[in-house]
């Protein structure tokens, strides 16, 4: 090995610095030592008494989270005192005779509590949490019993309070205990065993600001558990508060015209992209979490078969059925295969070579152009269209308008529904005929939205090509109201689409309600642009007639037609037919809405545009 | 590589016996710490640790292959690729209780904050090295003390307030070693102890709580004062013996929040009292003043400087921590060197030290 030649030697100064380093660390080590020979040796005896005989317990004192507001500062979301009975393991002296009275005030069996206090024997010092949220006569009678409990305390602590129950609840969350699974997992290791966390909706995806920060309590108690004093507290810091871009007036009147029905309302400014209004059923009490659920209770909602933990707005998937419709003549306009004048004959069915596809109505439209087709919306004629215009630019344009892609919403688990994906024929594979794009063309086959998709897609339409985010949180303040974080509407993309076609399709679908398909939304005084789709649901091996094969009735729609402020979407799962029951519940929305401008009187005659009960449908 | 015989015969082996002794001792005391915790991933975080501990011996040893002449030809490279590592954080970065620190690699995740002090090092020993000619000239210091402040800022983005202040100490403690007059760094802290006061007093309570968190997010919610005040409780339980291992009451029954990372002394304190703390203080100096020794021992102002700032890095961290711990300074996330939980740290710590035992071992030849 070859040596390299020994470079310049450092100076002789830095030796001497470096003496002089040592010499400091030394200085440094001996200080550390004496403060330990204080700590140890000289106060050493002091602080193990604090230590064991004399204990400083620290208590947590829990935050209050913060209000869920609607966008007028309505209460969503509040809190609600409750008390909790605890026991210290270590304080209990008699155990059998505790567990006996305890059951006694409990109504409990005193095997239950006997057990529970030996599960606590681990962390004897730590706070053994009995019965979360007990009732009035329960304190009172704990209370009168106090000297026969050691060890036995009370704990007033704000819960989660939802005053409107199940209203909006899909959307809103809920908060309960952090749960085993969650604890082994690296996000939550700094949660204590029975800390409360949002757990879905915003309470989940906002606990970061609506949880506040816990305080605590140092107390020094003497052997016996009982409190000598209190050493520092610091007190907590209450959650923010959420302010929602949701209407509660809207959204009540939504809940309403939605009762008893599954599926999804949403509503949303499709000048801003702010959600208004957000409805998923079946829903769930989220008051239940907040207060103590049983393994059965929740059980019983985790395992129900209407899923009423899924959102249905945008984390479940439907064939959009005749919505598709506008896209397709978009897709048409856009590419030259259809003018507002271009004409098909519709004789109730269409014959594609062998297979012959039917329209809904029995003998069929005759001819109808473009606005005709989407008023009655004809199957039989945008099966031609869509032959016309091509299974390429249809789903070039659904692309454009969002669909296929995820909202973006935010709140997890958004689906991003599919799209056809047109493959020549391959070995082995049959790929994609004619007869596909005759499916697709009236939504049905591979085409599956979610109903927030097509709240973008038709709120794109009413505001003339424009892409918003669909967003729920307007703003966070304090709770002296310091606003922290304030969110600006979010343009995803402008769609390369002619304003004359959306003008006529807008044109269209204001025909729609006025005197097509979607006649039960009208309300007179407002010009409302809408859409019905009826999605067939398609099961193999079972019968048609059974209540989960009925078609899913769409109605989707914005109003008013020149000047849009309101943007609905309403999805009946196995409802029927989109015009007899998804546009009602619009028009109920559209009424609430706009009821200053519209005079009472003129709105009760409204529910004679039932005129053609026959020809709703589609 | 041609082994020379003089390579093992120089090796310091009680050198490396005492680091892998400590990491041990480090283990056993955050087994303790987390026994009886609630969450399962606590519990297992010594394994964690037995696995770094595996990673951190192979890094130590693999640091004693390379010829330091070569680590100094590519010590620009090295702090370059931290410097992305960094700014990757910011794009790839996994959050953490509020900050982004962390890479996923595979199935671990790295902190490469860490790893910044080393290349640090690296950088300002061959900077130095290359203007050695030009030291005594104090406009020499412009570019590193830059360079320094903007690291320094990155990993405060990070958030990570306590790697950054280590940074600043040891930039400034190897310019000292290089001659720079203390004088100069008057008008820098005056500067800073002016300045910082008075924009705190233009802020608002909730502003500042969320600097403090934002700056500090292991800050325990219950306020520095109190987990001072556990800390010292801990510490001076253990008395002249200790509790033993297992039986320490006060840190193990979670009256000591991050009791296996920052404030692991306590817990160690605790269960072995004061003859405990001695022996872990003494061993800390004796791997400190070796790393000063090897130092001075060299020829080459590179390698030279490797070693005094690896020794400095050393102490400083270890000072400050047990300063900490013992109630003596602020709280700030600092680790303790070689016993606290945390990968990326243990790994630096040992690649640090390897690097040490490598100068050592080929003493004949610089």
């Amino acid at each position: 090995m070859k040596l390299t030649p020994l470079p310049s030697p450092p100076s002789q100064a830095l030796a001497v610095r470096i003496r002089t380093a040592v010499l400091l660390v030394a200085a440094a080590c001996l200080v550390l030592l004496l403060r330990l020979w204080y700590l140890q040796i000289l106060e050493g005896d002091r602080y193990l008494v604090l230590s064991t005989n004399n204990r400083l317990r620290v208590r947590p004192v829990e935050a209050p989270r913060g209000f869920i507001l609607d966008r007028h500062g309505e209460i969503l979301v509040e809190n609600r005192p409750t008390f909790d009975l605890f026991v210290i393991p270590e304080e209990v002296t008699n155990g059998p005779e505790v567990a006996g009275t305890l059951a006694e005030v409990l109504d409990a069996a005193p095997g239950e509590i006997l057990a529970r206090l030996a599960e606590g024997r681990e962390r004897p010092y730590q706070p053994l949490l009995l019965r979360k949220d007990i009732s009035e006569a329960t304190m009172v009678a704990v209370e009168e019993r106090r000297f026969d409990l050691p060890g036995v305390s009370l704990r007033v602590r704000p819960i989660r309070a939802y005053p409107s129950g199940g209203v909006a609840a899909n959307l809103l969350g809920y908060v309960s205990e952090v749960n085993q699974a969650q604890l082994v997992r690296e996000e939550y290791r700094d949660f204590r065993p029975g800390e409360s966390l949002g757990q879905a909706g915003i309470e989940r995806r906002y606990d970061g600001f609506i949880r506040g920060v816990d305080g605590g309590e140092q107390v020094e108690v003497d052997a016996r558990g009982r409190v000598l004093r209190l050493v520092t507290r610091t007190d907590p810091h209450s959650g923010s508060n959420v302010h929602l871009t949701i209407d509660k007036r809207l959204q009540d009147a939504a809940e309403a015209a939605f009762a008893g029905k599954k599926g999804a309302v949403v509503a949303m400014n499709p000048t801003t992209g702010e959600l208004l209004v957000l409805v998923s059923r079946p829903s769930y009490d989220p008051n239940l979490f907040a207060q103590r659920l049983s393994g059965d209770e929740w059980q019983r909602i985790a395992s129900d078969a209407g899923h009423p933990l899924q959102n249905r707005a945008f984390q479940a998937q439907y064939p959009p059925g005749s919505i598709f419709k506008l896209i397709v003549a978009i897709a048409g306009l856009e590419n030259g295969a259809l003018t507002p004048a271009t004409k098909f004959y519709d004789p109730g069915y269409f014959l594609l070579g062998n297979s012959r596809f039917d329209n809904w109505k029995k003998g069929g439209h005759g001819t109808l152009d473009l606005h005709g087709a989407i008023v009655n919306s004809c199957n039989v004629y945008f099966y031609q269209a869509g032959l016309k215009v091509g299974i390429d630019d249809i789903v070039k344009t659904a692309r454009a308008f969002g669909l296929g892609e995820v909202p973006g919403l935010g709140l997890g688990d958004e689906v991003k529904g599919n799209l056809p994906d047109p493959q020549p024929r391959r070995r082995g594979q049959p790929g994609w005929a004619a007869g596909n794009t005759v499916v697709a063309s009236i939504g049905q086959g591979p085409v599956v939205t979610s109903p927030m998709q097509l709240l973008t897609m038709v709120a794109a339409i009413a505001n003339g090509g424009n892409i918003y985010k669909p967003w729920v949180l307007r703003k966070i303040t304090t709770t002296s109201g310091e606003v922290l974080e304030q969110y600006e509407p979010e343009l995803v993309r402008k769609v390369a689409v002619n304003p004359e076609t959306l003008a006529f399709v807008r044109r269209a679908m204001l025909g729609v309600v006025e005197g097509g398909t979607g006649a039960r939304a009208r309300v007179p005084g407002i010009p409302i642009g809408g859409k019905t789709g009826t999605a067939q649901v398609v099961k193999k091996g079972e019968t048609k007639g059974q209540a989960d094969l009925k078609d899913h009735a769409w109605f989707v729609s914005f109003a008013p037609v020149d000047n849009p402020k309101l943007a609905i979407v309403v999805l009946v799962e196995n409802g029927g037919f989109g015009g007899q029951v998804a546009a009602p519940i619009a028009k109920a929305i559209y009424q609430a809405a706009f009821a200053s401008q519209t005079p009472v009187a003129v709105a009760a005659t409204s529910s004679s545009s039932a005129k053609q009960d026959e020809e709703i449908a589609d | 590589m041609q082994l020379d015989r003089r390579y093992v015969q120089y090796f310091e082996w009680p050198f490396a016996a005492a680091i892998l002794g400590m990491v041990l001792v480090g283990i056993l005391t955050i087994y303790s710490a987390n026994v009886f915790a609630a969450s399962a991933f606590r519990k297992t975080l010594f394994l964690k640790q037995l696995t770094w501990l595996g990673l951190g011996t192979a890094a130590m040893f693999a640091a004693c292959l390379i010829n330091p002449r070569t680590l100094g030809r590519y010590a620009n490279v090295i702090f370059g690729l931290t410097v992305l590592l960094l700014l990757a954080v910011f794009i790839l970065g996994k959050t953490g209780l509020g900050a982004q620190r962390w890479l996923r690699i595979g199935p671990m995740t790295i902190q490469p904050s860490e790893f910044s002090k080393l290349a640090l090092v690296l950088f300002l020993a061959r900077y130095f090295d290359d203007h050695r000619e030009e030291l005594h000239n104090p406009k020499i210091m412009l570019l590193p003390t830059g360079v320094t402040l903007g690291l320094a800022l990155l990993v405060l983005k990070q958030p990570d307030l306590g790697t950054a202040l280590l940074l600043v100490f040891i930039a400034i403690t190897i310019m000292l070693l290089l001659g720079l007059h203390w004088r100069y760094l008057v008008p820098v802290v005056a500067g800073g102890g002016v300045l910082t006061p008075l924009l705190w007093t233009f802020l608002k309570d909730y502003q500042r709580r969320r600097i403090l968190v934002y700056l500090n997010p292991d800050m325990d919610p219950l306020g520095a004062s109190y987990h001072i005040a556990q800390s010292k409780i801990a510490v001076g339980s253990g008395g002249l013996l200790g509790k033993g291992w297992l039986a320490a009451t006060q840190s193990q029954l979670s009256f000591l929040p991050l009791n296996h990372t920052d404030f692991i002394f306590a817990v160690l304190a605790e269960q072995w009292g004061f003859m405990g703390c001695l022996v872990i203080l003494v061993a800390y100096f004796y791997l400190i003043t070796k790393g000063y020794q090897i130092a001075q021992d060299s020829t080459d102002l590179f390698v030279s400087l490797v070693a005094a700032g690896i020794a400095s890095m050393l102490a400083i961290q270890i000072l400050i921590n047990m300063a900490m711990v013992l109630g003596m300074l602020p709280v700030v996330g600092i680790p303790l060197p070689l016993l606290s939980y945390g990968g990326s740290s243990l790994l630096v710590t040992m690649l640090s030290l390897g690097l040490l035992l490598n100068i050592r071992m080929r003493r004949f030849l610089y």
